[in-house]
């Protein structure tokens, strides 16, 4: 169905050639870590069973980097560094037991209890289960119904993972059915499982596990988490974790729909150049003395708009993502400010930065986000902050935010389809790899966002009715399967066109970008290719409004 | 629903085959007992809500083969246990002798933090055979050796004991995960509203 091809693409579009000129969106500097995600995800999943447990271990502390940078190393920051070995290879005993000695083959009556909750109503016919468990095979979090009615699952879980550990020396990945997913993952003490009926390939399901596992680093540091662990293995930790499992529910949904985690990369609020330079400026002059300062982030709508950070650091977007999900869940956030650690696992997994937390004005709703390694800095960055919303205010920044936010009808960021004026086109996402920023033709706006939420605390069920018109979350839905071509380390695909009688998608990878488009159905490839080049000049022409283009620091 | 924190608690059965875990087991869930003899392969997972002083515990109860040849499932199956169980059948002496070895073996694998203390309670089933070979007198005598670990006399066919034996096992497991303030250096969030902050304008006696 899909017809692939290498070589058809770099006689066709003069973009594929990084010396004749940029892609659209590239810079030379870039706020954000080009990471790729899906290089990282192989790495995850090639990982051996002994590489596995120093791994989550073994990253030096930036904040204490920092701390001794500025000369002041707070002693309350400071965490020592675990160096147990969290699978103890000495203990590991083997025996005889084959994995079919794990089916339950006793007692009607204790299979039917777990059977009828696993059946209940709560949890039959999902989309996708997330099961978080800890190594003793407590459950921690599940995504639907009741973790204590799963302990039992959780039992079988721990069994299986552990069976395959010790006595094959070999990890469980995943377990593949006729029509469901299971992929596991063990970090650190936890194992996390997930359990999909839709699309989405393995790899796609151990960055979500991930990022559910860095959400958890995110509350309590990952030193903290091994830490308890390896003083009480029965640690049940949902006492810890109160309060932060909607953090992972709606990290879940997020993930669902959001193409910024796809692809690994984080979406920009449109702006017009100059307003971006001015709330840069603004957030400069008024910043570039407080020394402790290590990030100042200014989102909108899940969106940067701005990223403010003190020289040698830069964000992965994963840790931006975290930065949106804990933003968009916090309601307390809009009523008062606040002061809160913050972990961000792939900046230093091994500490808090501190945060001042708050939204801009009561008309706009930009939340300002200052991260500091000083603990007791709250008064001059509140101050800091007061003196930012001013300065927006008065050079009418807000009112731009406003406009873009609210998708004002006459900015051409608003409705890009329309601008570039190819009928055809019903669907793009470009991903700009050196800055890891991405764009889509129809970004999802917030009250839209709301909806499919409610939706989803609801059901989350398998749906087969057909959509008649489909959102931004649908077609990145049929993205998935080109996506995950486009990055399989075994034989990756470069260019990918498929057309049928329902609609016709392309899929491109180069060095400098990634771009799916949804055209009309039975579309000639040749017209799609030229339709494709002319998009790749619309976005260039717009770069400086959709994209972040420089790398302000201090 | 209660605001106190919920507690799972994991528990472990271990005892030679034939001895009664998992009709104890499932006398305690289901209310239920069944002459015929089915072997455990492997393990079973059976999990039951309980209320300790007016505490909503939910015991995550983890029933193994007694069998020779699957007798270790391994440290990962013992890991984090907050209690065990250790089962013998009153007629048969031998079954209670090797309760030693089951003790060893547990804090062996497990290797609980303070092993004196760890919570083990014994229970001696199918009491309600005539045939009984070992003595109440004897079995509490080794308990008494071991730490004074509680002792039970069960019958998991006339639900002897059965409650009241499960009750301890949560009590005393419950005990033992004292809600010790390890973590205190965790952080908490401070907030402060914009009104207090304008009054407190100099202050570095913010609330942390
Ligand atoms: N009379 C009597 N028989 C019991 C009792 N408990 C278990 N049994 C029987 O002993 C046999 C073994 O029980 P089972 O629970 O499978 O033992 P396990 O191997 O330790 O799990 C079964 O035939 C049970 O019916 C009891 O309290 N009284
Ligand atoms: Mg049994």
């Amino acid at each position: 169905m899909a017809s692939t091809s290498k070589d058809n693409m770099q006689n066709i579009c003069s973009h594929d050639n990084p010396e004749k000129d940029l892609e659209p969106g590239a810079s030379h500097d870039s706020i954000l870590n080009p990471t790729d995600s899906f290089e990282e995800f192989a790495t995850e999943m090639n990982s051996s069973l002994e590489g596995r447990a120093t791994d989550v271990t073994k990253k030096s502390s930036t904040i204490s980097e920092i701390q001794s940078e500025i000369g002041e190393c707070s002693k309350a920051l400071k965490e020592t560094k675990s160096s147990e070995n969290l699978l103890n290879k000495d203990e590991a005993i083997s025996s005889s037991v084959s994995n079919s000695n794990l089916q339950e083959q006793n007692g009607d009556d204790t299979e039917s209890e777990l059977d009828d909750y696993l059946k209940s109503p709560e949890l039959v016919n999902k989309e996708k289960h997330v099961f978080i468990l800890s190594s003793a095979g407590k459950p921690i979090y599940t995504r639907y119904g009741n973790e204590d009615k799963l302990a039992g699952l959780c039992g079988v879980i721990q069994a299986l993972v552990s069976v395959v550990e010790e006595q094959n020396r070999d990890i469980l990945r995943s377990i593949i059915t006729k029509d469901c997913k299971a992929v596991f993952l063990v970090k650190g003490p936890l194992i996390l499982v997930g359990m999909s009926k839709s699309n989405e390939s393995e790899t796609q399901l151990v960055l979500q596990l991930t990022y559910a596992f860095n959400q958890i680093v995110s509350v309590l540091t990952l030193t903290q988490l091994n830490r308890i662990f390896e003083q009480r293995r029965n640690y049940d930790l949902r006492r810890l974790l109160s309060g932060a499992e909607r953090l992972i529910d709606n990290l879940l949904i997020f993930m669902e729909k959001d193409p910024a985690f796809l692809l690994g990369a984080v979406r920009c609020l449109p702006l017009p150049e100059k307003v971006r330079e001015n709330i840069t400026s603004a957030i400069i002059s008024t910043c570039h003395k407080i020394r402790d300062l290590v990030f100042a982030i200014l989102i909108a709508g899940n969106q940067l708009i701005t990223l403010v950070r003190m020289k040698k650091y830069t964000l992965h977007p994963s840790d931006i993502h975290l930065l949106f999900n804990l933003v968009r869940s916090s309601e307390s956030f809009k009523t008062a400010e606040s002061w809160t650690p913050i972990c961000l696992p792939k900046f230093d997994a091994t500490g808090f930065l501190h945060g001042h937390v708050s939204y801009i004005s009561e008309d706009c709703q930009a939340c300002l986000l200052l991260l500091t390694v000083q603990r007791d800095a709250f008064y001059p960055l509140s101050q800091a902050k007061h003196t930012i919303a001013d300065k927006l205010r008065r050079s009418y920044c807000l009112t731009a935010i406003n406009d873009a936010l609210n998708r004002n009808k006459d900015l051409t960021t608003t409705n890009p389809l329309k601008h570039i004026g190819i009928p055809e086109i019903r669907h793009f996402m470009y991903k700009c790899k050196s800055t890891a920023q991405l764009f889509t033709s129809d970004p999802i706006s917030l009250d839209r966002l709301q909806d499919y939420r409610q939706r989803h605390k609801e059901g989350g069920d398998v749906v087969k009715k057909k959509v008649e018109k489909l959102s931004d979350m649908d077609y990145v839905r049929n993205y998935r399967e080109f996506c995950s071509k486009i990055h399989c380390a075994r034989s990756p695909a470069k260019l990918i066109f498929r057309s049928n009688s329902e609609d016709t998608i392309l899929a491109w990878i180069t060095n400098g970008f990634e771009l799916y488009v949804t055209f009309d159905p039975l579309m000639e490839k040749d017209l799609a290719i030229r339709a494709v080049d002319r998009l790749l000049r619309w976005i260039k022409n717009e770069e400086k409004r959709i994209f972040i283009m420089n790398a302000p620091t201090f | 629903m209660s605001s106190r924190k919920k507690v799972l608690l994991k528990v472990i059965i271990l005892g030679d085959s034939g001895v009664g875990k998992t009709s104890l087991m499932n006398q305690f869930v289901n209310k239920k007992f069944s002459n015929q003899y089915k072997a455990t392969i492997g393990a079973d997972f059976l999990t039951k809500e309980v209320i300790v002083d007016d505490r909503i515990v939910t015991m995550q109860i983890w029933d193994t083969a007694g069998q020779e040849r699957f007798q270790s499932l391994g440290v990962a199956f013992y890991r984090g246990a907050d209690c065990c169980v250790l089962v013998f059948d009153v007629t048969a002496p031998n079954t209670f002798k090797s309760l030693e070895s089951w003790r060893d073996e547990f804090l062996i694998q497990a290797s609980p933090r303070d092993p004196d203390h760890f919570p083990f309670v014994i229970l001696g089933n199918k009491v309600d055979l005539d045939n009984r070979a070992v003595s109440a007198k004897r079995a509490q005598q080794w308990c008494q050796s071991k730490n004074d670990i509680p002792y039970f006399e069960t019958s998991a066919k006339e639900a002897v004991n059965v409650e009241l034996a499960f009750q301890t096992i949560a009590r005393n497991a419950l005990a033992q995960e004292t809600e010790a303030e390890l973590y205190n250096e965790f952080p908490d969030q401070i907030k402060l509203n914009a009104n207090d902050n304008n009054r407190n304008r100099d202050g570095d006696n913010c609330a942390c």
